[in-house]
């Protein structure tokens, strides 16, 4: 078994840009990247979110009201429902006073894994563990 | 980990580069990033340069901004696109941009 | 001789992150690597055939072309590319088309990513 583990990096905030969405896309892609691998071969990311990454990833956002596109928050479910592991970086979250009761979850949509708020220590170790680091 | 990051601002968006550790870091210069390879505020020289012994500046970006090899701080390595392909693909195992 | 996959996502005009990922591409196939391109957000836009040449603007079909013509695998985001106006038979020929899958796929048999964020 030939599995590539990824860690995705977000560093910038939602909805000026896109690649901090694309960030989210392209991790939850990892679910059909199996077409174009052979058997054995598997990709898991993380998909982590640090430093002015943590804004704009609460729930309740109005986006498509306002903006007419998806929002970040139904993004993540997504990301949640594929059971992509999600981590936040905790310091972050405090720095901003987001607490972590405004984070989305998925469970009414049948998701089984929840976005992880943990120390970016764990963050650390996700980048040491992966084999490559996408710095978003 | 082994990691080359590559640095491609000269504003300090280092959050991320201020935490991350690394076994073996490597800080490669390009575009507005090799200013930090030269210019000194008030005096001083980017904090950057004092994080690895690992330190390369793109060669044409150099070139470009008007900063002689001369004016590059001596822990920098002028590097051209090919010695930065060396640098990569043998000297870290990762890659990062910021 | 390695595998290095390079996922671009900044436009060609107003962000030189765009050439200097076409010219590392470039150095990284002369030293005989593999060398594989993921565009993606601003950077499909670079796909459209026809563009001009304008001084002080940052192009990208006559690089892609060599690059395609030195053996470097390029693809573009299909959705990104179209939302953008570009159309498959209007594009640079030689280009591929798919979805963000590719991008992992490429990533999985790199030895080295470098993935270029940005707009």
């Amino acid at each position: 078994m030939s599995d590539i583990k990824l860690a995705f990096i977000v560093q910038q905030p939602q909805y000026k840009g896109e690649t901090s969405r694309l960030a989210i896309t392209h991790a939850i892609a990892y679910q059909t990247v199996e077409i174009l691998l052979e058997d054995d071969e598997t990709v898991t990311p993380k998909l982590c979110f640090v430093g002015e990454g943590v804004l704009g990833i609460t729930k309740d956002q109005p986006a498509m009201e306002i903006y007419g596109i998806t929002s970040t928050e139904s993004h993540m479910k997504n990301s949640l429902l594929v059971d992509l592991e999600v981590l936040v970086c905790k310091e972050d979250l405090d720095k901003y006073g987001i607490p972590e009761s405004d984070l989305p979850d998925a469970e009414d949509m049948g998701a089984d894994v929840t976005i992880q708020v943990v120390p970016f220590a764990e963050i650390q170790k996700a980048m040491d563990e992966a084999k490559h680091v996408l710095m978003f | 980990m082994n990691l080359g990051v590559f640095v491609s601002d000269y504003a300090l968006t280092t959050d991320t580069l201020a935490r991350i550790t690394a076994d073996k870091l490597g800080i490669i210069l390009v575009m507005n990033g090799v200013y930090h390879a030269a210019l000194k505020e008030n005096g001083k020289a980017s904090s950057l340069l004092d994080k690895t012994k690992n330190l390369y500046a793109l060669s044409e970006d150099l070139k470009t901004r008007g900063i002689a090899d001369s004016a590059v701080d001596s822990r920098v390595k002028v590097v051209t696109y090919s010695d930065l392909v060396d640098v990569m693909m043998n000297d870290f195992e990762k890659l990062a941009w910021l | 001789m390695g595998k290095l996959t390079i996922g671009v996502f900044p436009g060609v005009v107003g962000n030189m992150s765009y050439d200097f990922a076409l010219k590392i591409a470039g150095a990284a196939k002369d030293k005989g690597h593999d060398v594989s391109i993921w565009f993606s957000g601003n950077a499909s836009g670079s796909v459209i055939a026809g563009q001009k040449h304008l001084k002080d603007y940052s192009t990208a079909e006559q690089h892609l072309k060599a690059l395609l013509e030195k053996g470097v695998e390029i693809c573009v985001c299909e959705a990104c590319a179209v939302a953008r106006g570009a159309k498959k038979d209007t594009a640079i020929e030689g280009i591929q088309w798919n979805a963000m899958h590719w991008y992992l796929a490429a990533i999985h048999g790199a030895d080295r990513v470098l993935h270029i964020g940005g707009e």
